[in-house]
């Protein structure tokens, strides 16, 4: 079972992705909110939902119109599935509760043509509303077609005389002298009093007659919920470009993969997101580059595609091979524990162990974002190669991003950031020294957060070098560090 | 008198009955407007909070129950629906919530007694009014607050009706001079025009233009030194509505006589002051000496609850 916290969920960007959704109904709003992650043993579900969220985003500028008016039915459906159970519970329902199952009922009528458009034009699959008229004939028995609820006379000649009792005393109440009202009204709040009972029996059956139709009024419900969440997936397929990856049993390539979070971000920087591809195989990958680099955005973007596929949505890549995981954990470096009173360090070995015991419990990614940096560097580094020895050898595609050398030795794989790589620091250093931006964003617009692979043995960059000449850092200082490299 | 109040009660779309106490007879006014509308238009009724029970909660003495026709259009809470013996139709539900439950909009599809407890937040009962409008109410009425509280009023309503009552105070003199000092904050004249807003200092934006806005209320200390010292004199205090002016009759006075000109940005007009002899706490007035006080008092008609419309 995956399951990520919600802070998790901030940092890789997924509840990002998320907010950008609006579930209409309360169904579908539930179902964002609580989010659900199809695990390996759900494949055939996740491919069915895959497919359908394909097919409605490929339809989404032809069925534009269809897809608003179903989404507008969905906003004024109410969460009416309380109101069902106790019916089913045979508990008798109130005027309230009836006409608002009545409403979702109209509305569900209206939604299934709208539904059955798009259902036929984008072929959808395993997605079926059954009909919700057996149980509108119930709360409608006279086929008004009228928006309000009202418990017609004619439900029992009991009501009907009873109706016509009332209306009479209240004329005769219109036209008595004084003193005979009071006899008048007496026998009016006894008839009332029958009226209100003879109603409630009406109610009674009702809902005893709704009770066997509650489960499939309850899949609708369901239903309506999953129509809700489709066509929100779809939308952000065409929005952030998503693709349809091909499922593989271990396997994980994202060919120009993005983070719509950070790609909004610097997108109202005016820069523009570098796509990033990755390929990764069972074993530990390890990723190294320069401060700044980017090496955390690569982590969390893989982190965020695996769990938007396996929430069923497409993922934002121009192209994904990717398996499904039975677990996805993830450590990032500004992990504090105050509460338990350990420090930096302590809490992420402790931290670390836990993750490490339920990710060995079936196939797993595993993201540790510069474990051990929180200790001195000797010592980090032999920690972090141990570790990534042990990764190595289990069933979990684990990556590491990280400082310290000679860890990419023991990897199975090692990735690097472009970063500064083709660059000239010079240049840099006359760009900084005639503009007067702020040197960091310089920088920035210049470092290319791009991955390449790494094929043989290599050292950590020496970006850092490259970043104190280009900050102008004080010559002396620059000499001394040149002279010990 | 009484058809010409009848004609002009029937042409104002949306109508507040506010109470000076309890007692004073606003239900009574309520199911004679009730009983008195032509046959077949359709009326709304809401009530600001919960008002309508039978027996008073603060008094303990018996109330009218509001009766309405057949049709009807009534917003009340949903708890309060099983205290309504009219033949329910549920024709929406506002989503407004309140401490009994949302507040449903049913018709009546027989006579009978209902339970109002509508939205207390002005907001809500404006949006509720244009709901029954939508749903093709020809008027409403909108059983009102008490007291200062139903200054606000004005907001949701173009027309009041001002009920007051013995139950105030055991002085007729106190009772009348109250009720005219409140009608007066509400019958304060429409602005023509907004003054410039005072932001910072009243006693500037006045110096500098003869008149001001003022957003926020308006009460004695600010306007006693700007009387002392001779500033406030013969311009234009505008304010938001009846509810923000809070200063004292002794106050407004004193700005009549300095020509001081207070006027409202959102205006609706009192339509007529209704009054009711009898006390909830034993005492009662003279009915004819206390009418005509209370008309003397005011310049739209006084109506006795218990003779004229009982």
């Amino acid at each position: 079972m995956i399951s990520i916290t919600f802070d998790d969920k901030q940092k890789i960007g997924l509840q990002y992705a998320l907010d950008t959704l609006h579930g209409c109904s309360p169904f579908g709003a539930e179902k964002i909110r609580r989010l659900r992650f199809y695990g390996p043993e759900e494949r055939e579900e996740l491919e069915t939902e895959l497919y359908n969220v394909e097919q409605m985003a490929r339809f989404a500028g032809e069925l534009k119109a269809e897809y608003d008016k179903i989404c507008l039915i969905l906003c004024q459906m109410k969460d009416i599935r309380h109101s069902l159970r106790r019916c089913a519970e045979g508990i008798c329902p109130d005027h309230v509760e009836l006409f608002e199952i009545k409403g979702y009922l109209q509305r569900l009528e209206n939604l299934l043509p709208l539904f059955e458009k798009v259902s036929g034009k984008a072929a959808l699959e395993g997605i079926a509303f059954s009909d919700p008229a057996p149980a509108l004939a119930v709360l409608d028995p006279e086929n008004t077609r009228s928006r309000g609820f009202y418990i017609p006379d004619n439900s029992t000649p009991r009501l009907k005389e009873l109706r016509i009792r009332k209306k009479a005393l209240e004329e005769q109440l219109f036209h008595a002298e004084e003193k005979e009202k009071d006899a008048i009204r007496l026998e009016r709040t006894r008839v009332c009093a029958e009226e209100d009972s003879e109603e409630m029996k009406v109610r009674a059956a009702m809902g005893k007659t709704l009770a066997p139709l509650v489960p499939d009024l309850l899949e609708n419900a369901d239903t309506a919920g999953r129509l809700d969440f489709m066509i929100q997936k779809a939308l952000f397929a065409v929005h952030y470009g998503g693709v349809r990856p091909e499922l593989t049993d271990g396997a994980l390539e994202l060919t120009d993969m993005m983070n719509p979070e950070i790609c909004d971000l610097l997108e109202e920087k005016n820069r523009r997101f570098i796509p990033v591809s990755i390929s990764l195989g069972r074993g530990a990958t390890v990723i190294t580059g320069a401060n700044m680099g980017g090496k955390s955005v690569a982590l969390k973007t893989v982190a965020l595609n695996v769990l938007l596929l396996q929430a069923g949505f497409l993922v934002c890549a121009k192209k994904a091979r990717m398996p499904l995981f039975s677990c996805v954990k993830m450590l990032f470096d500004d992990l504090q524990s105050i509460q338990s009173g350990l420090s930096g360090f302590g809490s992420e070995i402790v931290e670390f162990q836990k993750a490490l015991d339920e990710v060995e419990q079936g196939y797993s990614l595993f993201l540790l974002d510069e474990f051990a940096r929180g200790t001195n560097p000797d010592e980090g580094a032999v920690i972090v190669q141990a570790v990534t020895r042990y990764l190595n050898g289990i069933n979990a595609i684990s990556i590491l991003s990280t400082h310290y050398d000679k860890v990419a030795e023991n990897a199975n794989a090692h990735y690097q950031i472009i970063g500064l790589r083709d660059i000239d620091p010079e240049a840099i250093r006359r760009e900084l020294c005639t503009t007067s931006d702020d040197g960091i964003e310089v920088i920035a617009r210049h470092m290319n957060y791009g991955l390449y692979r790494v094929e043989g043995r290599s050292d950590c960059p020496r970006d850092a070098l490259n970043i104190c000449r280009m900050l102008s850092l004080k010559p002396e200082i620059l000499k001394n560090i040149e002279a010990a490299y | 008198m009484l058809d010409k109040l009848k004609d002009d009660l029937a042409r104002i779309r949306t109508m507040s009955i506010v109470g000076m106490c309890k007692n004073a007879g606003k239900t009574t006014v309520l199911n004679w407007l009730l009983s008195e509308a032509q046959r077949g238009r359709c009326l709304a009724l809401t009530s600001i909070g919960r008002d309508g029970e039978s027996t008073d909660v603060v008094t303990g003495t018996e109330k009218p129950s509001i009766f309405v026709p057949s049709g009807t259009l009534i917003a009340t809470a949903g708890d309060m629906l099983r205290l309504c013996d009219v033949t329910k139709e549920i024709i929406y539900t506002t989503g407004i919530p309140t401490p009994l439950g949302e507040v449903v909009i049913l018709r009546a599809r027989s006579a009978g007694f209902v339970q109002l407890a509508g939205p207390s937040i002005t907001t809500q009962l404006a949006h509720l009014s244009g709901t029954f409008f939508d749903l093709g109410a020809e008027q409403v009425i909108i059983d009102g607050a008490l007291g200062r509280k139903s200054l606000g009023a004005r907001v949701v309503a173009e027309g009041v009706i001002l009920c007051t009552g013995a139950s105030y105070h055991m002085s007729m003199e106190k009772v009348i001079e109250d009720t005219a000092g409140i009608y007066r904050i509400m019958n304060l004249p429409k602005a023509a025009s907004l003054p410039p807003e005072a932001e910072d200092s009243l006693e500037d934006c006045f110096r500098k233009n003869g008149e001001a806005y003022l957003t926020g209320a308006l009460y004695d200390s600010m306007i006693l030194p700007l009387l002392r010292s001779g500033i406030l004199r013969s311009g234009r205090l505008v304010v938001q509505d009846p509810s923000k002016v809070l200063l004292t009759a002794d106050t407004l006075g004193k700005l009549d006589t300095r020509n001081v000109k207070l006027e409202v940005r959102d205006a609706a007009r009192t339509l007529c002051v209704t009054v009711n002899p009898v006390s909830a706490y034993g005492w009662k007035f003279d009915k004819d000496e206390f009418r005509e006080k209370m008309q003397a008092a005011v310049d739209v008609p006084v109506i006795n609850v218990k003779e004229e419309l009982g």
